[in-house]
């Protein structure tokens, strides 16, 4: 081979190596950065069930109120015997961003405050009742996998219910 | 050669036969005991076979001379095309591409290595002071054992035109908080 091609594959030689690491650190650094970008925005899933409580001759629980149906055959809620599911929904939620539950009866949203050890949430909620008239405003550090449940009871002795829990 | 002989007309006769054993012989297609016992008996035809023989070297010496004399010129030629084409390409993108052409097994080695020091260090980098917050795609919160759970603290409560009541319990699920808010009306009506 000639000098200059001999001397131009010891150049690229060279400069591979050096080229190769920059490349290498580059693409390492973006994709660090990209997940710590998306580890920045990290949320925990919250899964509501809004839930219509009434007293009736025999007991019945919608079968998709299973994660609540021990509960609901508990005091305070064994005041009812029939549980109907009115709606469920799980949302994402991030840091201190409002989030609206979408409900049948009334209005609802949710807010995490930040996550505690590790484990816990901290949330504020708020409910609005069906004309609109605030019902409650609650800030609460919970465990994750358990459970808080407002419950409302209406003027015809039925109650309004609204189940959360965090993952 | 013997190609040829084989596509020519072949000569009749029983010399002109024997005549192409021989040249078989020498060319070292034709061996047999036959030809052997002649070869030792009949000093012509083993004179026809060396003459053979001899032509065939100077044939191939005078191939190989040639071809020696072709080697320098040719090869500083082709060397000369090659170094033309190795020329580093102008301008920096045409640089990176060739790089890039030339070391693609590398780039990708690179490439999947960063990703997965990146994925490493990303998996053991110690909690956040907020706790080690962890989103959806990396299994949201630690779920922790039942019994390992703290019971709920309410940080705030407020019931506006009502009163409230917190309840907890404790099952095989973990803990659960009530909050039962009663409207001051049904509080009055009561």
């Amino acid at each position: 081979m000639s000098e200059r091609a001999r001397s131009a594959g010891a150049d690229l030689g060279e400069h591979s190596a050096a080229g190769r690491w920059i490349l290498a650190l580059a693409i390492g650094l973006g994709l660090f950065g990209g997940a710590r970008a998306a580890r920045a925005e990290a949320t925990t899933a919250c899964e509501f069930l809004e839930i219509s409580a009434k007293t009736g001759d025999k007991p019945a629980i919608d079968a998709e109120l299973k994660p609540v149906e021990k509960k609901l055959k508990k005091p305070p809620f064994s005041t009812w015997n029939q549980f109907k599911l009115l709606s469920s929904s799980k949302r994402p939620l991030a840091k201190k961003k409002v989030e609206s539950i979408p409900l049948k009866v009334g209005s609802a949203t949710v807010t995490l405050v930040e996550i505690v050890d590790k484990s816990k949430v901290r949330l504020t909620v708020t409910m609005d009742d069906d004309k609109g008239k605030h019902v409650a405003d609650n800030t609460t550090t919970v465990e994750a996998g358990d459970y808080v449940i407002f419950v409302h009871p209406l003027g015809n002795n039925d109650g309004h219910l609204l189940s959360l829990t965090c993952r | 050669m013997s190609e040829k002989r084989k596509t020519a007309p072949l000569p009749t006769g029983g010399k002109a036969q024997a005549d192409l054993e021989l040249m078989e012989h020498a060319d070292g297609e034709h061996d047999d005991a036959e030809l052997t016992a002649r070869l030792e008996r009949d000093p012509d035809a083993r004179a026809k076979v060396a003459a053979v023989r001899q032509l065939g070297e100077l044939v191939r010496g005078h191939l190989e001379l040639s071809a020696d004399a072709v080697h320098d010129a040719k090869f500083a030629a082709m060397w000369r095309r090659i170094d033309d084409q190795i020329v580093a390409p102008t301008g920096l993108w045409g640089r990176v591409t060739a790089w890039l052409e030339r070391h693609r097994g590398h780039v990708v080695t690179g490439t999947v290595s960063a990703g997965v020091v990146a994925a490493l260090a990303l998996v053991l980098r110690p909690g956040a002071p907020d706790g080690g917050t962890r989103g959806i795609g990396y299994g949201a919160v630690d779920v922790r054992p039942v019994a390992m759970r703290a019971a709920p603290e309410i940080d705030s409560l407020d019931t506006p035109g009502g009163s409230s009541t917190v309840i907890n319990f404790d099952d095989e699920d973990g803990h659960t908080t009530v909050i039962w808010v009663t409207p001051a009306d049904t509080v009055e009506g009561i």
